[in-house]
Parts: C-alpha cells; structure tokens; sequence
C-alpha cells in the first residue's frame, strides 16, 4: 500500500491555481523526484502536501488518513516533514536551540535525547558547532542543519524543497549521499529540484510538472538520455 | 537625588514590564495589542475592589481575572484576524480597547474608584539620613523579579524557545510542529500576567482607577517599543526601560518645565528613530515590520 497518495491535487494562492491536477503515489521507504521550469508550483505542491497551504481540491492519504487541508502542526505530528525551500533554518537561534526546535513535532514525547544523538551522528558537523548561531553557518551546514531538523521528528515521509539551492556541487554531492543514508534508514523522500537531471539519477522515479500537470515519468535510465529529459522538462517536440 | 535616581530606575522598570507584554504579542502576531491597556486597567480595578482580602488572595483574583480577559481577547477577536494585515488588527485593537473603556466605566463607574491596596507598602525609610520611599524600592526588586523570570523563560524553557521561533519565522516553526493556537493564547496569557504585574506597581504608587487608567503607561511603552526594536523582546524591554528613566529624568530636571517633559522625550524618540530607523538594537533596517 502507498504510504502517500496523492490524487488530482489542486491548490494555489487566492484565486491564481498554480498546481491544476497532479497526483502520484511514494511507497514506504522509496524516493520520488519532482522537477519542472521555475514557476510551474513544485513548492506549492510540497507546502499543500505539509500544510503550508490548504488545497482547493483533491485528496492527500498518509498512512491511510487524508491529511489534505490539515494545520502544519498536526501533518508533521503524523510523521510528514517538509524541509522549506531556502532552507528556513532561525539564523539567530544556535545550532542546538534549531534541532530542539525538531523535537516539538514529535509523535512520541520519548526518545528525544536518542534522536538528537542519532543526528548528531548522521551530521557531525552540526555538533562541532552547537552552540553557534545558525546564521553563521555555512549553505551546506545550514541545508544540513535543515534536514536534521526535519528529521528529529522522525517521520514516515521526508519532503524537501530544493535541497542543491545555492550550494557549491561538492556540497550537492554531500547532501544527497546523506540522503541516500536516509532513505537506507526507510524513511520515504520526495524530492522537488531545478536540477532536472540530479534528481533523476537519484531517485527510484522522477516526475516532471509542466504548467501545473504531471507532463511525464522518468526513471534513471532517462538521466543519461538528455534529449529524452530535455524533451518532458521543455516540452519540445509536441 | 538619591531618591530621584531610584524614581529613574523603578519607572523604567515598569516602563519595560509593560513594553514586554506588549513586544511578546507582537513577536507572535505581529499585531499591536492597544487593548493592552485596558488588561493593566481590569488588573487595576481588581486589585482595588478585593482589598477586603488578604493581598495574596486579591493578588491571585487579578492575575487569573487578567489572564481571562486577555485569552478572550486572543480567542474572541484576533484570533479571527489571524493573518490579515497588520493595519486592520491595529485598528481592532483601538476599537477593542475602546470597547473595553466603555465596558469598565458602565461597570466601575466613570468616577475614579480607589482604595489603599498594601499600606504597608507606603511611607518612606531612611538611609544614612537619606528619605527613601518604600514603594520604589519594592517597585525595583519587583521588575527585577518579573524580568528575570521572564529572562529564564524566554531563554532557557521549551515555550520560550517555540516563542522566539514564531517570532522570526511563523510558519516554519509551525512546520516543525509549534501548535500556533497553543502559542499564541500562552503569548496573551503572559501578557496578561505581565500587565497584572504592572497594575499592581502602579496601583501602589496612584490607586485612582478610572476606565483609562492603563492607557498612558502602554502609549508610553510603545513609544518604547519602537526605540528598542519592535522585533526582540531584549530591544522592546530595553526601549521600555529608557523611557521610563527619560520621562522620569526630565521631570526633576525640568522643574517648573516638568509640562515640556513629554515633548523632550518624542523629539529625542524622532532622533533616534533618524539614526536608527529599526530600533536601538535592531540589525540593520527592519522597517518592513513595523
């Protein structure tokens, strides 16, 4: 049974729909990519999926509950957690008050020293730098300090919105082998990128959205073909 | 002078009381709660209507009464308001405030209603020869009290933390699982206590209650407010306190010009608003904020 089920998901901002259909299934443990043009709503799709947003229509079933247009705070209590775009770490908070700040989506008030100690061990870095502000972290820590954030909940499904934002490709290669860890440790990743053809190689299955629709399907067999990708990410040749 | 100094201090304690109730709605909602006043003014009547009770007890009617009257507040109005834009929340809350002036002088009466609340606390001692009135020194060892609790509570409690994220970034500490109705009326309920906290230093010193008895003290810290930073609560305690050590300051100073004192202490609020548009302690321009 798919862990998440998206259907005919509709949502925008006041009357302007920026997603008009798209549905798509994550199985327990597995990765799905979404890329498409800047624009096309790959981040208000995330934000109605963790409750940033209400959506105008459609169903959204976690775990065998529609979770669609429920309060952020509860969605991430079922186990969704969605890692913002920009990474939206508290740049005046310390490193260790973020991760803290982890532990208030959690279902199960035990267990969080353990949980901490588990990121810590997952991101060294953040502990050799606990008690800094935030701020003055560098991308790569910041966009690391962001995922063990959202992980300290420890949810079923991980959603993050373009993870590479702004970060040198060394750094890229860092964090989605971390990803890759996580997802090795079962929880299921959705993935929204700009980098069409990273994501693609990475995850198990790639959606492209196009004008607020689900356009085509990729595998990472599609990452090596270009032309297969550049033809469902522009649309060239309909 | 001795005695002026500790005037200064003890005002610009209290000053920085009710700048933090103020700034701690504000982090959460990004609203200017005029009708703060009228908590510190419910407070006030309280405190003066149970005096037939031992103080401790009349003191706990008014926190819990004030409490109740904030969380309605929160839970009958802004919490409707949520999200729309600041300029209509504050211009509920000067009608909610307006309302409440209304409510309380149908109630108490337009006439001041007064009553010695804590004798005890009244008169003066001297020191080395020095008169020193014992209300302004219960007055400092309280804000110091209140300031410190409230220092610990911010800095070092869960709620404290889930406070100072949702005032940088709402949203994301939603999505983190920060429970934004549980935050929000804890945020009034502490302002709440705050404002209680302050009638009753203020009752001490002038216990003539009349429906608007609140209102100077909250203009007079959101002028505060506004020099320190509206976007910390450091800032807004510090803008509290420098005010009510100005505004005290310029009344001995001045002397018979003491009728000028308010009209220093804006024209010294433009300059530092000309040198530091987002508050003494702000990060460069917040001016988006306010």
């Amino acid at each position: 049974m798919a862990l998440l089920e998206v259907t005919n998901l509709i949502a925008g901002y006041g009357k302007v729909e920026v997603i008009s259909d798209v549905s798509f299934t994550l199985e327990p443990g597995k990765s799905i990519g979404i890329v498409g043009p800047n624009g096309v709503g790959k981040s208000t799709l995330l934000q109605a999926i963790a409750g940033g947003i209400a959506p105008k229509s459609g169903s959204i079933i976690f775990d065998g509950k529609n979770i669609s247009g429920k309060k952020p705070e509860d969605i991430v209590r079922l186990g969704l957690s969605l890692v913002p775009e920009g990474r939206q770490i508290f740049s005046g908070l310390s490193v260790k008050e973020n991760l803290s700040l982890g532990l208030t989506g959690r279902r199960n008030k035990k267990g969080a020293n353990e949980a901490i100690a588990k990121m810590r061990e997952l991101f060294p870095v953040l502990s050799t730098h606990e008690n800094h502000q935030a701020g003055m972290l560098s991308g790569g820590q910041q966009q690391q300090l962001a995922i063990a954030r959202a992980l300290i909940s420890e949810p079923k499904v991980l959603l993050l919105d373009e993870p590479s934002l702004g970060l040198a490709p060394t750094v890229i290669t860092d964090v989605f082998e971390r990803l890759r860890e996580i997802i090795g440790m079962g929880t299921a990743v959705v993935i929204v990128e700009q980098r069409a053809n990273l994501v693609t190689s990475f995850a198990e299955r790639t959606i492209v959205i196009r004008d607020g629709r689900v356009q085509a399907t990729l595998t990472p067999a599609d990452a090596a073909n270009s032309e297969s990708l550049q033809r469902s990410y522009f649309g060239a040749g309909e | 002078m001795v005695q002026s100094i500790l005037d200064a201090i003890s005002l610009g304690g209290l000053y920085s009381l009710a700048a933090l109730g103020l700034g701690l709605v504000f982090g959460v909602m990004r609203l200017v709660n005029f009708a703060h006043a009228e908590l510190i003014t419910i407070a006030a009547y309280t405190l003066v209507l149970t005096t037939q009770f031992p103080l401790v007890i009349s003191l706990l009617f008014t926190v819990i009464i004030t409490v109740f009257v904030a969380l309605l507040m929160e839970f009958s109005i802004y919490r409707r308001l949520r999200g729309v834009n600041p300029a209509i929340m504050l211009i509920a809350s000067f009608g909610l405030s307006t309302v409440l002036q209304r409510v309380y002088e149908l109630m108490f009466g337009a006439l001041p209603r007064s009553a010695v609340v804590a004798p005890f606390l009244r008169g003066d001692f001297k020191i080395a020869g020095l008169s020193i009135t014992i209300s302004s020194v219960i007055t400092i060892v309280l804000t110091i009290t209140i300031l410190l609790a409230m220092g610990y509570l911010v800095e070092k409690t869960s709620l404290g933390l889930q406070l100072r994220a949702a005032s940088a970034d709402f949203k994301t500490a939603r999505l983190l699982g920060v429970r934004s109705n549980r935050l929000i009326s804890a945020a009034f309920g502490l302002s709440g206590v705050l404002a209680a906290c302050v009638a009753l230093i203020l009752v001490i010193q002038n216990p003539q209650i009349s429906p608007y008895y609140g209102l100077n003290i909250t203009i007079l810290s959101l002028v505060g407010i506004v020099i320190g930073g509206i976007a910390s609560l450091r800032g807004a305690a510090l803008g509290g306190f420098i005010v009510g050590v100005v505004l005290s300051s310029l009344n001995t100073l001045l002397g018979n010009g003491r009728v000028y004192a308010y009209s220093w202490l804006f024209i010294l609020v433009l300059v530092i608003l000309l040198v530091r548009p987002g508050g003494l302690l702000s990060k460069g321009t917040e001016l988006e904020r306010v």
